[in-house]
C-alpha cells in the first residue's frame, strides 16, 4: 500500500505538488491524470527518491520512504518518462546492470533477461546498443529492465509513449495481467483510453493538486454517459446526456451534423480542462 | 555487493571504450614528456630536468584520469541520460555507489599514470616507483575521482563539468609541484600551492622517485580531502533536494 500525507514539492516558489494526499492500496492499478505541468511527473519523482519532497511524506506498507530505506525501494520499480538508461551500453548489459543493482544471483538474471527479452520480441536484438534502438524498443526495453527485479509495486510515468499501437496494445495486455498478479501500479498517461482501460481509480491532478478520485465509471456517468458531437463548418461541440433519450432530442433539433456516442474518459478530461482554462 | 556493481559497470564501459581510453590518457603527457623534457633539454637540482617532470606528469596524469573518468560520465548519466535514476531507485545503498566510483576513479588513473611509466621506461632514468609510490598515486586518484562526484552533482549543465576543469584542474596540472619546484615562489602562493592534493602527490611520488626521505604527513593531508570530498558527495546523494 502507498500512502501520500500532504505531499509538497516547490520548485523555488513554484508549487509543482501542492499538498497531495491519496491512498493506493495494495494491488490496485491507479491512475494519475492531468495537463502538462500538473504534477504527476514530479509525484512520481518523490515516489522514486529523486526528489525529496517539501513538505509531507511516503508511506510504503506502513514504512516512511526515505532515499536510505532500501529496504522499500527494493520493492519497487520505475519506468520513467525518459529513456534513463546508459546509451552505450546493450540490451544484456542494461539487464545485468539492474539485476546486480537489485543483488539478483547471476543465474537468475540471466534466466529472466531471456524470458523477458523473448515476451517483449526484443531477444533477437539483444547485442545492440541503447543508441542504436527505436523509441518503441527502448520503452519496451525499459519494461523489461523494471520487471526483472519482481517488483511489488510498479511506477509507470507514461509508459507508452512514442509506442506504436500495436505495442501499446502488448503493453496493456502485459500490465493488466501484471495486476491480476496483485502488483501495484500507479500510472500517469496521456492516452485517456489506456487509463479508461486499465484503471481501478484515477485521480484528477490540477496545478499540483488532485481535484477528484474516481473510478473511470464514475466521472464518466457524472458528466453522462452518452455524448453528441454536432458539428458545424468552424467547430465541433459536445454535449453530454444521461439518458440516450435526452441525447436523440437534441440529435433531432440540430441541423449541423451529429454524432451519438459513448461518453469516454478523455470527454470528462477535456471537460474539465477546459473549465479549468475558463477559470 | 553494490561497490562491486559499480566496478563492473565501469570495467564494461572501460572495456568498450579501451583505445579510446587509452590514446586520451597518453596524448597530454607525452607531449609535456616531449615538449619540456626531451625537446627543451635542460638541467633541475642538478639532474635532468626530464628526471623533474617523468614524477610530476605521472601524479598529474592520475589526477586528470581520475576526475574525468568520473565527473564528466557521471555528469552525463545524471543530466543527459538520465541513468543515474536507475542507481538512485535501486536498493543499492548510495554510499556504496559513492565509494564505487570513487574506487573506479583511482583505478583508471592509476592505469592511465601506468601507461605513461611504461613509456618512460626505455628513457632508463633511474627513477624508483614502488608500493608506497602507487599507493600515493592511487590516494590521489580518489580524492579527485571524489571531486569528480561533487562536480558531477554540482553542475547543471553538461559545460560545468570542463568549466570546472579550465578553473581548478588545469591551473593545478601546472602549479602544483608538476613542472617546476614552487619553492623560489612567494611564500604565500607557495603555501596555498602546496597544500593542494597535487602538490602531495608530486611531492611525495618525486621524493620516492629520487631515493629520498619523505614525510607521511602528505598522505593524511590527501586522506583529509578525500575524507572531506566524499562527505560532501554523500551529503548530495542524501540530501540534495533535486538530483
Amino acid at each position: 500500500m502507498i500512502v501520500l500525507k500532504n505531499l509538497t514539492k516547490k520548485f523555488d516558489q513554484f508549487k509543482a505538488v501542492d499538498a497531495v494526499s491519496l491512498t493506493i492500496e495494495t494491488g490496485e492499478f491507479f491512475g494519475l491524470l492531468g495537463l502538462n505541468g500538473a504534477g504527476k511527473t514530479t509525484t512520481i519523482g518523490m515516489l522514486s527518491t529523486l526528489l525529496l519532497p517539501t513538505q509531507g511524506e511516503i508511506f510504503v506498507d506502513g514504512e516512511l520512504l526515505t532515499r536510505k530505506r532500501t529496504d522499500l525501494k527494493r520493492k519497487i520499480s520505475v519506468i520513467t518518462q525518459e529513456y534513463s538508461m546508459r546509451q552505450d551500453m546493450n540490451m544484456n548489459e542494461i539487464m545485468e546492470y539492474q539485476g546486480r543493482l537489485y543483488y539478483m544471483p547471476k543465474k537468475e538474471i540471466r534466466k529472466k533477461t531471456e524470458e523477458l527479452l523473448e515476451f517483449c520480441g526484443l531477444i533477437q536484438d539483444r547485442k545492440k546498443t541503447v543508441r542504436k534502438l527505436s523509441g518503441g524498443m527502448k520503452r519496451k526495453l525499459m519494461v523489461c529492465r523494471a520487471l526483472l527485479t519482481d517488483p511489488e509495486i510498479l511506477l509507470l510515468d507514461e509508459p507508452t509513449a512514442g509506442m506504436d499501437a500495436v505495442s501499446r496494445r502488448q503493453m496493456w495486455n502485459l500490465l493488466r495481467q501484471l495486476n491480476e498478479k496483485k502488483l501495484t501500479i500507479l500510472l500517469t498517461t496521456h492516452y485517456m483510453e489506456e487509463a479508461e482501460s486499465l484503471c481501478a481509480r484515477v485521480a484528477m491532478m490540477s496545478h499540483g493538486k488532485i481535484e477528484e478520485i474516481n473510478t473511470p465509471k464514475n466521472f464518466i456517468d457524472g458528466l453522462g454517459q452518452f455524448a453528441v458531437d454536432e458539428t458545424t463548418e468552424s467547430k465541433t461541440m459536445t454535449h453530454y446526456f444521461h439518458t440516450k433519450e435526452e441525447a436523440l432530442a437534441l440529435a433531432a433539433r440540430t441541423d449541423a451534423s451529429f454524432h451519438l456516442r459513448d461518453t469516454t474518459l478523455e470527454d470528462v478530461f477535456v471537460e474539465r480542462a477546459n473549465k479549468d482554462e475558463g477559470r | 555487493m553494490g561497490i562491486i556493481t559499480i566496478l563492473w559497470e565501469k570495467w564494461v564501459e572501460f572495456r568498450r571504450d579501451f583505445y579510446k581510453i587509452t590514446l586520451a590518457a597518453m596524448i597530454a603527457p607525452l607531449m609535456y614528456l616531449l615538449v619540456f623534457g626531451l625537446g627543451i633539454q635542460t638541467m633541475s637540482h642538478g639532474k635532468p630536468y626530464l628526471h623533474y617532470l617523468i614524477p610530476g606528469v605521472i601524479s598529474l596524469t592520475t589526477m586528470n584520469g581520475s576526475f574525468n573518468a568520473i565527473a564528466q560520465n557521471l555528469n552525463v548519466q545524471r543530466l543527459y541520460e538520465k541513468a543515474f535514476d536507475q542507481v538512485m531507485i535501486s536498493p543499492t545503498p548510495l554510499w556504496q555507489f559513492m565509494i564505487g566510483q570513487i574506487i573506479a576513479g583511482s583505478f583508471r588513473g592509476l592505469y592511465a599514470g601506468a601507461i605513461i611509466l611504461l613509456l618512460v621506461f626505455p628513457i632508463h632514468t633511474g627513477l624508483i616507483f614502488n608500493g608506497f609510490s602507487f599507493f600515493v598515486l592511487f590516494l590521489n586518484g580518489a580524492v579527485f575521482s571524489a571531486l569528480g562526484v561533487v562536480v558531477s552533482f554540482l553542475a547543471r549543465n553538461h559545460a560545468d563539468v570542463p568549466r570546472f576543469s579550465n578553473y581548478f584542474i588545469m591551473p593545478m596540472a601546472f602549479l602544483c609541484n608538476t613542472f617546476f619546484s614552487t619553492e623560489n615562489m612567494p611564500k604565500g602562493i607557495r603555501d596555498a600551492i602546496g597544500i593542494l592534493p597535487l602538490s602531495e602527490t608530486s611531492s611525495i611520488v618525486r621524493h620516492i622517485a629520487y631515493g629520498e626521505p619523505w614525510s607521511p604527513t602528505g598522505i593524511f593531508v590527501l586522506f583529509l580531502y578525500l575524507f572531506c570530498l566524499a562527505a560532501i558527495g554523500l551529503w548530495f546523494v542524501y540530501r540534495k533536494q533535486n538530483l
